[in-house]
């Protein structure tokens, strides 16, 4: 009987794909990790018949790459020598015994068949289990599963047809592992060396001031918008109100310029109305009108909605989120594609919600006929379909968190697979002085997929009376009126995800992350909005914590695996509004000082980076061109931060004096 | 220069409505050269003249002025027939704040306007196909105004004016010194009220004015947001 190797990403998915496939598959402890499992078991696979099967999982990636030991002490070389130093890559200290269990059943396994996640990470984990195996049984036969999530009949699929391991996506992997350890070392230790002994320190830790690609362009979008609302100036503006009764109704017409900074300006208008007399109406239409029911659900939109709507930041929706596909009510949840395949059985899982005592009624509407293919939007990154639900799940079985993310990507779907909300728009415009004022009137004629998405919002207007292309009428009130412009409000966690995303920083994956880096890094604290002037000074946020980690920053995906559950997103509670703690603002002024054009807080130099990465898996790019490409650009920004550190100091001196003044 | 040369130059700029005094045709005649053909010589008169100072350079008849009493702001309304040369020297966006300008600005100044170096920063807040009120207080780019000018007549008078209606030229991006023609229009309140078919722009610019309000430009509108902010709220 051939014998398979199978490893999944993490242990959790390992058993629940075990069990799918062997039934209630026999558990075996691995020596030196007490989580992780060996599941054993028979199963008849299409490609090798009946086979003997150990299905073993590692926790995320099992290499790391560093340093040799010459180079990684602080004051051991110059930072810039970080660019070219060799990196040595090989297996993790903490994962060793994982290395261990794979070889050990790699020996008299033919076959290994790969089942890590289905993204560019999950390419690279296993390109890492294939080189560990490899070596000890160089005559295996190598391959992977492809699926995109933990239910049965889906896993048997995959287990039926397994692909090759893609080693374009691996390679884009290495290279942003090997910029992220450069960069991320090269930086941190010069600006450490050059801001630390202005930073305050608790005891004898020294606070590490890390840097990483994506964590500041992330922390200049903060900083800015912090900046654009303590720098603001209120203005007065005017503007003209005209109201007009008819059929007892009153009907609020709004000046189509909206309003004017210039009172002299508005006066002049106003008076000209007022002589005019009259209102014309110049137009007058009804016209069926749409809300248009919502895209499948991708990541980027998950995160930006969960932290609008479910009080959750977005990394504890991701979190959520994964433990709903590793126990196979959701598929995979990170994913870009907002189109539903054609051949997808949409409606075999919209029966499977019938049963829910919330939105079962409107599922089996649309089982009895309701059932509309859903839009589809211009994505596909053409590993995993949009979010959805895989199975039913009842709420009892699920905690609070868990419910809230199951309850919305539910709806989401459902409201995918209904119709858009109908209704019909009035609009009325009239001619008065010279000047267009407006009416508009909304009646909602049926609801749709609103009743099953209450996160969305379309309701019925004032009803608008009948009026006629060239009526004429004297309003019964025209008011010149005034108003002042407010501040924008400082940034909020989903209006940072949609930034990130618009300027190409991060993938949809990692972007939670670097929001949670930044704010553990002290570079930013997060306050529930509208939660008063407490922080406002934002200047408390400079106290050290310990010189943890090595002096680097990574861009990359940090807790994947079996850490993924820790964050330093802060609490749970509503909207999420992000404010720069001095530091944070120091550090981003400093390097705008240096040169605004390619300043590290810009997002241009990583979201260059992030699309070579994407080059290299279509095969228009090596790993090396992309590589030694990024790095002539960051090292020109580098050497000149170099020669003028100075600015990058006085920045933060000014800014420490700030704290201290207040 | 020969005297029908004269004539024929004072008739070309006549038919744009400029009058200029005999002192600038003067001199102008003494620095071209001899032998510049008919067309050419018009083509640099009407050029060199639009670059010049209007209050020193043109010398019309009254009714190409503005009325004497044009800032009497008592006159709810009145008729200026007009045609008459003015030139702009100032211009502001009434139609979005000082502030949002600054901000414009600013963008611009670290190079986020630059192509390829765009940065987005406003978002949508809602769903694609919503058309909600706009969110005022962003950033604005190209702007349609409307426009409040500060004109000025060859005599040296100076009036406010109102473009509500988008006239082609007339945009932050003009020159100052711009000259205009302007003729039937309405005058409320001391305000000019420029409409289409009532303006037509010549062009030009005054050098040293052009550069020094580009220049002081952030400048102006900083400080005039501050003014109006501190009288008005919590600034």
């Amino acid at each position: 009987m051939t014998r398979i190797l199978c490893v999944a990403e993490k242990p959790s998915i390992a058993k629940a794909v075990a069990n799918h496939l062997g039934g209630q598959a026999r558990a075996e402890n691995v020596r030196g990790i007490q989580w992780v499992k060996n599941y054993r078991f028979d199963f008849n696979f299409q490609r090798w018949g009946q086979c003997s099967v150990t299905f073993t999982s590692v926790a995320g990636h099992i290499q790391t790459a560093d340093f040799p030991d010459r180079y990684r002490k602080w004051h051991s070389c110059q930072p810039a020598e970080l660019f070219e130093a060799p990196i040595q890559t090989k297996v993790a200290e903490d994962k060793k015994a994982i290395a261990t269990n794979i070889e050990a059943q790699a020996r008299n396994a033919s076959v290994l068949f790969i089942w890590t996640d289905c993204d560019r990470e999950g390419e690279h984990i296993g390109t890492e289990i294939r080189d560990i195996a490899l070596k000890v049984n160089p005559r295996m036969e190598v391959c992977r599963a492809r699926f995109s999530n933990i239910e049965r009949a889906h896993i048997v699929r995959a287990a039926a047809n397994p692909i090759p391991l893609d080693d374009a996506q691996a390679n884009a992997v290495a290279a942003r592992i090997e910029l992220d350890l450069r960069l991320g070392a090269a930086f941190t230790r010069m600006q450490t060396l050059a801001l630390q002994p202005m930073i305050p320190q608790q005891g004898e830790q020294r606070k590490i001031i890390s840097y990483g690609s994506c964590q500041f362009p992330t922390l200049g979008f903060v900083v800015d918008r912090y900046l654009r609302v303590r720098n603001f100036v209120p203005e007065p503006f005017w503007y003209i109100k005209v109201v007009h009764e008819k059929d007892d109704i009153n009907v609020r017409f709004s000046w189509a310029r909206g309003h004017l900074f210039d009172r002299m300006a508005v006066t002049i208008i106003f008076e000209r109305c007022l002589i005019a007399k009259m209102a014309k109406v110049t137009k007058m239409q009804k016209k069926p009108t749409k809300k248009w029911k919502p895209l499948p659900l991708t990541t980027v939109e998950l995160q930006k909605m969960g932290s609008r709507f479910l009080r959750m930041t977005s990394q504890e929706v991701m979190n959520v989120a994964e433990g709903l596909y590793t126990k196979g009510w959701i598929s995979y949840p990170r994913t870009e594609t907002d189109q539903f395949d054609l051949g997808m059985n949409l409606r075999n899982l919209v029966e499977k919600q019938q049963q829910d005592g919330r939105w079962g009624d409107f599922a089996q509407g649309l089982m009895n006929g309701g059932f509309k293919q859903p839009r589809s939007g211009r994505n596909n990154d053409k590993a995993h379909p949009p979010i959805h639900p895989v199975n039913y799940v009842a709420s009892t079985q699920l905690n609070p968190n868990e419910q809230k993310v199951y309850e919305f990507v539910v709806r989401r779907f459902l409201a995918c697979c209904s119709e858009d909300a109908t209704g019909e728009a009035t609009d009325v415009d009239i001619e008065y002085g010279g000047e267009i004022f407006r009416a508009h009137g909304l009646t909602v004629i049926a609801r749709n997929y609103l009743d099953v998405y209450p996160y969305d919002r379309w309701e019925s207007s004032q009803n608008l009376p009948l009026y006629t292309v060239g009526e004429t009428f004297e309003p019964k009130e025209a008011t010149m009126q005034d108003g002042q412009t407010a501040a924008p409000g400082y940034l909020t966690e989903p209006e940072l995800i949609s930034l990130m995303d618009a300027n190409g920083i991060g993938t949809d994956a990692t972007m939670a992350e670097h929001i949670a880096k930044i704010q553990e890094r002290e570079y930013v604290i997060a306050r529930l909005k509208g939660a008063g002037a407490a922080a406002n000074g934002g200047g408390n946020g400079a106290a050290t914590r310990g010189g943890r980690g090595r002096g680097r920053g990574r861009g990359g995906r940090g807790g994947r695996g079996g850490a993924a559950a820790q964050n330093g997103g802060g609490s749970t509670g509503g909207v999420q509004e992000l404010i720069p703690t001095t530091l944070g603002i120091a550090l981003i002024e400093g390097y705008d000082n240096v040169g605004f054009e390619t300043s590290l807080s810009k997002p241009f130099l990583r979201k260059e980076m992030e699309a070579q990465m994407k080059a290299i898996c279509e095969g228009r790019s090596t790993r090396h061109d992309v590589v030694q490409q990024n790095l002539e650009q960051y090292r020109a920004v580098f050497n000149r931060t170099a020669q003028q550190i100075n600015i990058l100091k006085a920045v933060s001196a000014a800014q420490e004096w700030l704290l201290k003044s207040r | 220069m020969a005297a029908n040369l004269l004539a024929e130059l004072t008739q070309h700029l006549h038919a744009r409505h400029l009058h200029p005094t005999p002192a600038w045709l003067q001199s102008f005649a003494s620095t071209t050269r001899p032998n510049t053909p008919l067309p050419a010589l018009k083509q640099t008169a009407l050029f060199r003249l639009l670059a010049t100072d209007i209050t020193t350079s043109l010398s019309p008849p009254a009714s190409s002025l503005f009325p004497a009493d044009i800032f009497n702001a008592r006159i709810q309304s009145r008729h200026v027939a007009g045609p008459l040369v003015c030139q702009v020297l100032d211009i502001s966006d009434i139609g979005h704040s000082n502030w949002s300008q600054v901000e414009s600005i600013e963008a611009h100044e670290r190079g986020e306007t630059t192509k390829g170096r765009e940065i987005v920063r406003m978002v949508d807040r809602e769903d694609e196909n919503d058309h909600n009120e706009a969110a005022a207080v962003g950033p604005v780019m190209a702007s349609k105004g409307p426009f409040k000018l500060l004109l000025q007549d060859a005599k040296g008078m100076k009036v406010y004016a109102l473009d509500l209606r988008g006239l082609e030229g007339i945009n932050m991006g003009m020159s100052m010194g711009t000259k205009l023609v302007v003729r039937n229009v309405d005058v409320r309140r001391a305000v000019v009220m420029l409409e289409p078919g009532g303006v037509q722009v010549l062009g030009g610019k005054m050098e040293a004015l052009d550069k020094a309000w580009k220049a002081g430009r952030k400048e102006r509108l900083v400080r005039d947001a501050r003014g109006v902010g501190e009288g008005g709220g919590d600034g």
